[in-house]
């Protein structure tokens, strides 16, 4: 990735950070950034279908039935990144 | 600042709550500011965010049901009819403002109050809506909320909106209803939820099972291991119903799109058909069972599994703060002992939870 591309990567984390903080009652600093959020107790399976909706809507990131998975949404930088690439046609 | 009414659960404790809401001290992450006023109601940009996804869902929400097809045989939505106010009003919304053909459906989890068994029927008649009744094996379900209110088998963050109790209820709720919209090929699950209740980004959403099963394989896990292996048979939804169905369905909560306060509902309702059930808590129209998980819950945690809903309708200016006031306060603890009876609890669960032998509030 060059600057621009770390830069915008770093933009969605933020994003994810600020609604998973407002939406769960956590602080930025109790979230383990490449955990589960489900392991660690922030969200349940019903959390997990908020951020799916929050993503589409943000970052206008369509999320199909075969992106549901561990890979994609496993942890917080898996999100972004997974975000991201959706973002600019990567994947 | 300090609420000096005492709570109806703990008689003379007093505690601190917000000034402007009903949020109080031992709710998760909460911070007061000079004037009292908790970081929730002050949070401005997240209030915002709200009304962005709520504009949203209603797009969202609109643009699937005009592309619905013409079901003809079948059914547009199963709703999940708990015979509460807000059940009672989402199936009017459904019937008479949406144009859809619903099927109403209710879990029968033995502790519906017999006058909301009344309003059910009643409501579907008034609406011309087919009904049916599911009723689980009672002693599994029992198992159920006694391992839910006794051990760590949910995670904290998905209780601070609901009890633990509740939390068992409604996703077995969730999961009866996911299968017959799976069996039935409907395309919509409805049910009654308000903002609060449930989050702005969960107003509608893609039922996606499989993958939503495995985010909770830890929490069954734990259940499985407090009650045994029947809980799979209860929340479970066979491979076979998912490989059959054409595709998952959209939960949809339609009060959630609605501006309307609870006198207003009530009135709407009422025209039904609808009583308000008596000897019921403030916070519920329908189940017994919410006394106990609301005194659990607050033995607990230390704030009640309804002070995020109704401070989000005090600061919609849905509701005053000493209507929420009141109705947190009105707890018929008199029914406890019949509900610890009924749920078969241990002594030691009885002492864990502050309650004598005959299930009275100790002390
Ligand atoms: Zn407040």
């Amino acid at each position: 990735m060059n600057a621009n591309q770390v830069a915008e990567r770093s933009r969605i984390l933020e994003g994810l950070v600020t609604f998973v903080t407002r939406s769960f009652m956590v602080e930025a600093s109790d979230i383990d950034m490449d955990k589960s959020l489900i392991d660690q107790g922030i969200i349940d399976s019903f959390g997990l279908m908020e951020i799916t909706t929050f993503i589409e809507n943000t970052f206008g990131a369509k999320i199909q039935e075969q992106d549901m998975t561990r890979e994609a949404f496993g942890s917080m930088n898996k999100m972004a990144t997974f975000v991201y690439r959706r973002k600019c046609g990567e994947i | 600042m300090t609420e000096t009414a005492p709570s109806a659960r703990q008689p003379g404790v007093t505690r601190q709550r917000c000034a402007r809401c009903v949020l109080s001290a031992p709710f998760p992450n909460i911070k007061f500011d000079v004037e009292g006023v908790c970081n929730f109601c002050r949070d401005e940009v997240g209030a915002r965010s709200d009304d962005t996804a709520i504009d949203r869902g209603r797009a969202r929400v609109m643009e699937l049901f005009a592309a619905r097809k013409a079901r003809g045989a079948t059914y547009d939505a199963v709703l999940c009819n708990s015979g509460g106010k807000d059940s009672s009003y989402t199936l009017k919304l459904a019937v008479e403002k949406y144009g859809l053909t619903v099927l109403s459906f209710t879990l029968d989890n033995g502790f519906v109050a017999p006058a909301a068994r009344d309003n059910i029927h009643r409501i579907v008649d008034a609406l011309g809506v087919d009904h049916i009744t599911v009723r689980p094996a009672l002693d599994v379900f029992k198992s159920v909320v006694r391992a839910a209110s006794m051990l760590p088998i949910y995670g904290e963050q998905s209780l601070t909106r609901i009890s633990a109790g509740c939390n068992a209820c409604i996703s077995l709720v969730n999961t009866t209803a996911l299968r017959l919209a799976l069996e039935k090929e409907i395309p919509f699950i409805l049910a009654g939820f308000t903002l609060g209740q449930i989050p702005a980004n969960g107003i509608v959403y893609r039922n996606h099972y499989r993958f939503l099963a495995e985010s909770r394989e830890a929490s069954m896990s734990r259940l499985r291991d407090a009650v045994g292996l029947e809980v799979d048979r209860l929340y479970g939804v066979p491979d076979s119903v998912i490989d059959r169905a054409p595709t998952y369905p959209y939960n949809i909560n339609l009060l959630c799109l609605e501006s309307i306060t609870e006198t207003q509902i009530l009135a709407e309702v009422g025209k039904l058909g609808w009583k308000r059930p008596s000897g019921l808590d403030g916070c519920s129209s329908n189940c017994m069972l919410n006394t106990f998980n609301n005194y659990v819950h607050e033995r607990r945690h230390g704030y009640s599994p309804y002070e995020l809903e109704l401070s989000h309708l005090v600061r919609k200016d849905l509701m005053t703060r000493s209507e929420a006031l009141e109705k947190l306060a009105d707890q018929p603890l008199e029914q406890l002992p019949y509900l610890v009876k009924s749920l078969a609890l241990s002594p030691e669960d009885l002492a864990t939870l502050g309650l004598s032998a005959d299930g009275q509030v100790a002390g």
